[in-house]
């Protein structure tokens, strides 16, 4: 077992790599030095931050957002990006956007976990079946270690340093992305009686993408978006409120690591029903530092 | 509220024209007035519309609660302050530019008690809610949320601004940093926006409240543009104003006449002012108020300075040629301002010269005008052989008093008629059925004031010129 | 201000005022009765935290009065198909259910699904199971030093 991390999208990504390749698979060669897989990977999130980034002036996005670039002639995969953004943004109901407050198209949130995506793919492609992919956050997790489970932590939004509650990744829960209203403090300006003090959701998906955007949506659009979402999506929700009190759906309940030893109490009975037409790209806009 | 019984005691039938004017006039101050009132209204309308009635419904709630509704008038409050400095014609015709500059000073401090007001009760409100105390709120609001340290910053430069306004009263700062200081407002105006829109749930993306305050915002902000700067910049271009003659009138005053195109198409009257600044060394960083000393003739306007303050010394220095922009003409201190047909017309020292330029333009001497000039000495009597010039060709009465005020009782007289017994009533025998025009150093100008108001001239019959900024 | 206007602003003023408390009132008390500001509204609309699974539809009124339901058509909308019962009680509508409610991808959607508080009691696991990952609102690469993460990384902890 391995853990690699290197810094892309502004942020820290952690992969870890069990040893236990599929020696049946054409690159099974490969897979005994990850290094290569690494720098595909590597690769992946370099070259989506290039062509998303907002920091970077010259950035495809860049050059969009300050207008010198008509959306029309961008590349396909920018175009692609979009669109899939619009399709998350008809899904939830308006709740997740591709637009900033002030307008600008922003694509670079949502491309994080469309890379974190690929960098599965990348993976397996390498022969690597069990593995965890951790950027900013947002985990992508392939089978079952052999001794032990994806046990994932989910921290405290009032507190950085501790954890909420734990739950299990596996194959069929195999995504998991939180977003936050965090620091913002939501909970300024709002109505006593307003439900919109959502202070941290955490969406456990069959696809980053999706993980990451219905987090995104929840933290956006609060309880109406929120009963949308475990309507309509086979997905495990946590909401922290500004208050601290917690609301979960019951297929969240379901992953929740029960026992001290560490081992998984999941129900698989509770493994949703995928949705295969489930987009690619999208996730949220640049969050703040916790 | 003004009232008066004695309106229509004049015969002279051409009365009704000035009466006219007067209450038009004042129905567009009411109509102004009564606007800024009802936004008040409206903002707390928007408020309560949003639920805000349910932070009334709890102790912990109630700080928050009244501290939006305070951010909520402050801001409002500061846009009419804004709106009463922008310029606006409808303004200056209605109420003047004096007395709407004095109400901007006037809201000053209330809006910045109620900025701050706002940000204390927010900072108990939240603390309440989240069990911190208000100064760990106020780092963990700076630290943690955006579009915060905009909005402090926006409340310190508040803060300084009210702050070197109470200090430039006392002169005890240079026009110039004040000045500069000032025009920080609008920083802080702006970078108080994005938390307003931002952080507030009231104006939230989608919302009616957001789109009338957005257009609040952007209406106010566009006619300080406008007419504060984009106007008076294609005024200057169409009028292109020169100084063609700089003349020495006694020690230490001289009049400028300023010379341009099209001037007989600019509509200033005798008795208003302009911003001038003058482009020659020294001089351009400052406007300064000067009333004109001559009505308006279609060729050249002319004013008549005494050596004062900052920049008013070195207008000695002004050669022709110099190029003047210029931002007027403001003020209500005009033959248009009337109600009755008698006029009475009175100017001290350098306050003559405003009565020199408004006595061009009093048509109607037969309703009985008089003009009463004052100085310590003959010297001060600033233009007095035009004034007089003027009044033998239109047949208006005219009382010239000279010398000091006694050293004891409070009198706008000299010591000579105070001690013979003039009044106000015996110079001007039409008293009290005049309109009063009033012009000269402050203390003494309210104590023509306060006599005229003894004698019974209603308080909206008496026109002050105020030249106290 | 002269006494007229001074009327009329005053009672524009109180009109708008009015008007403003009743949009407000009207829209906070339909649906959301005033609750102290500690109570979750959402535990007014989910069934309580044991009942995870199953919680049931509303069941049509059972009343001494005539009481029919009958099923509407399935409406195809924007997010899915809906079929709604309406549930009549003296032929006046008293309940309208949905019956069937299917997102655009054809999953029929539970409403049994939706988040319901839960105790924080409840999600605790012990601290020191083997967790190999952290999820949490988005670390930059300069949060991430203080994460838990980090450390985790930093032992090339696997779990």
């Amino acid at each position: 077992m391995s853990v690699n991390t290197f810094e892309s999208m502004g942020t820290v990504i952690s992969i870890r790599l069990a040893p236990d390749v599929d020696t049946e698979a054409p690159d099974a060669a490969r897979a005994i030095a990850p290094a290569h897989a690494l720098a595909d990977i590597r690769r992946v999130f370099d070259d989506l931050d290039r062509r998303f980034s907002l920091y970077d002036p010259a950035s495809e996005l860049s050059l969009i957002a300050d207008g010198s670039l008509p959306l029309s002639g961008s590349s396909p995969e920018m175009r692609g990006a979009y669109a899939d953004a619009l399709g998350w943004r008809e899904r939830t109901n308006g709740a997740f956007t591709p637009h900033r407050p002030d307008g600008v198209l922003d694509l670079s949130g949502l491309v994080k976990s469309v890379a974190i995506e690929r960098a599965g793919r990348v993976l397996e492609r390498h022969g690597h079946r069990v593995f965890s992919i951790n950027a900013g956050g947002d985990i992508l997790t392939g089978g079952v270690p052999r001794e032990s489970a994806w046990i994932t932590g989910i921290t405290d939004a009032g507190d950085r340093t501790g954890l909420l509650t734990q739950v299990t990744l596996s194959p069929g829960w195999p995504a998991v992305a939180t977003s936050g209203s965090a620091e913002r403090g939501n909970h300024i300006w709002l109505r006593p009686d307003t439900d919109r003090s959502f202070r941290q959701a955490t969406v456990i998906a069959e696809s980053i993408v999706t993980a990451d955007v219905l987090a995104t949506a929840i933290i956006a659009g609060g309880q109406t978006t929120l009963d949308h979402v475990t309507d309509r999506f086979p997905v495990a929700v946590l909401v922290q409120l500004a208050g601290g009190a917690l609301l979960a759906n019951p297929a969240f309940r379901a992953l929740i690591v029960r026992r001290p030893d560490g081992r998984q109490s999941l129900d698989l009975t509770t493994e949703p029903s995928h949705d295969d037409a489930a987009p690619s790209p999208v996730p949220e806009s640049p969050e703040r530092p916790a | 509220m003004i009232r008066t019984n004695r309106v229509g005691v004049d015969p002279v039938a051409h009365v009704a024209e000035p009466a006219r004017r007067f209450l038009w006039r004042q129905r567009r101050a009411d109509a102004l007035e009564g606007l800024s009132w009802f936004s008040f209204a409206v903002v707390l309308a928007l408020f309560l519309a949003d639920g805000g009635w349910t932070y009334f419904t709890n102790i912990r709630d109630l700080a928050t609660g009244t501290g939006i509704v305070a951010g909520l008038i402050g801001s409002n409050l500061l846009l009419v302050m804004l709106l009463l400095a922008a310029r606006l014609p409808v303004v200056d015709r209605a109420i003047g530019y004096d007395r709407a500059l004095a109400a901007h000073r006037r809201l000053g401090k209330p809006v910045l008690y109620l900025i701050l007001a706002h940000l204390m009760l927010l900072l108990i409100g939240y603390g309440l809610a989240l069990g911190r105390d208000p100064v760990a709120q106020a780092i963990a609001m700076i630290t943690t949320m955006p579009d915060l340290p905009q909005a402090f910053i926006a409340l310190a430069i508040l803060v300084l601004v009210v702050l070197t306004s109470l200090v430039i009263v006392r002169h005890k700062l240079p026009y110039l940093g004040w000045y500069g200081v000032h025009l920080l407002t609008y920083a802080a105006v702006l970078l108080a926006l994005p938390h307003q829109f931002g952080q507030g749930e009231l104006f939230a993306v989608g919302t009616w409240a957001r789109w009338y305050w957005l257009t609040l915002y952007v209406g106010t902000l566009a006619a300080v543009l406008g007419y504060r700067f984009l106007i008076p910049l294609a005024r200057n271009l169409r009028h292109q104003l020169r100084v063609a003659e700089v003349r020495a009138e006694a020690p230490g005053v001289v009049s400028v006449v300023m010379t341009g195109h099209h001037l007989d198409k600019l509509a200033a009257h005798g008795g208003q002012f302009f911003g001038w600044r003058f482009w020659s060394p020294g001089l351009h960083l400052e406007a300064h108020p000067y009333s004109l000393s001559e009505a308006p003739n279609g060729q050249s306007l002319r004013i008549t300075v005494r050596q004062l303050g900052d920049g008013s010394h070195r207008l000695l220095s002004v050669r022709p040629g110099a190029r003047v922009f210029f931002e007027g003409p403001y003020g209500l201190f005009t033959a248009a301002a009337r109600t009755t047909g008698h006029t009475v017309l009175i100017g001290a020292g350098i306050g003559i010269t405003p009565i020199r330029a408004l006595l061009e333009d009093i048509d109607t001497p037969s309703g009985g005008l008089t003009v009463i000039l004052r100085g310590d000495d003959e010297e001060h009597l600033y233009l007095r052989r035009e004034v007089e010039e003027i009044c033998g060709r239109i047949g208006a009465r005219l009382e010239v008093l000279v010398g000091l005020p006694p050293h004891q009782g409070r009198t706008w007289l000299p010591s000579a008629e105070f001690a013979a017994g003039q009044t106000i009533s015996t110079l001007a025998p039409d008293i009290p059925d005049v309109d009063l025009f009033i012009c000269g150093p402050k203390p003494w100008a309210e104590l023509v004031v306060r006599d005229a108001r003894a004698a019974g001239v209603p308080r909206h019959r008496i026109h002050a010129e105020r030249f106290d900024w | 201000m002269r006494r007229s206007s001074t009327a009329i602003v005053g009672v524009g003023s109180a009109a708008v005022l009015v008007a403003g408390w009743l949009a407000g009132s009207a829209r906070f008390t339909t649906d959301l009765p005033v609750a102290p500001a500690t109570q979750l509204p959402i535990a007014e609309k989910t069934p309580p935290p044991t009942d995870a699974g199953t919680s049931p539809l509303p069941t049509p009124t059972e009343a001494a009065p005539v009481v029919v339901a009958f099923n509407g058509p399935v409406i195809e909308t924007k997010y899915g198909s809906v079929q709604v019962q309406v549930v009549l009680t003296d032929g006046a509508i008293t309940d309208a259910i949905a019956l069937t409610l299917t997102d655009s991808s054809e999953t029929s959607v539970e409403v049994s699904a939706r988040a319901a508080p839960i105790l924080r009691e409840e999600v605790l696991a012990a601290q020191s199971a083997g967790v190999s990952n952290v999820t949490g609102a988005t670390y930059t690469t300069q949060a991430y030093l203080s994460s838990v993460q980090s450390a985790l990384d930093a032992a090339g902890f696997m779990g």
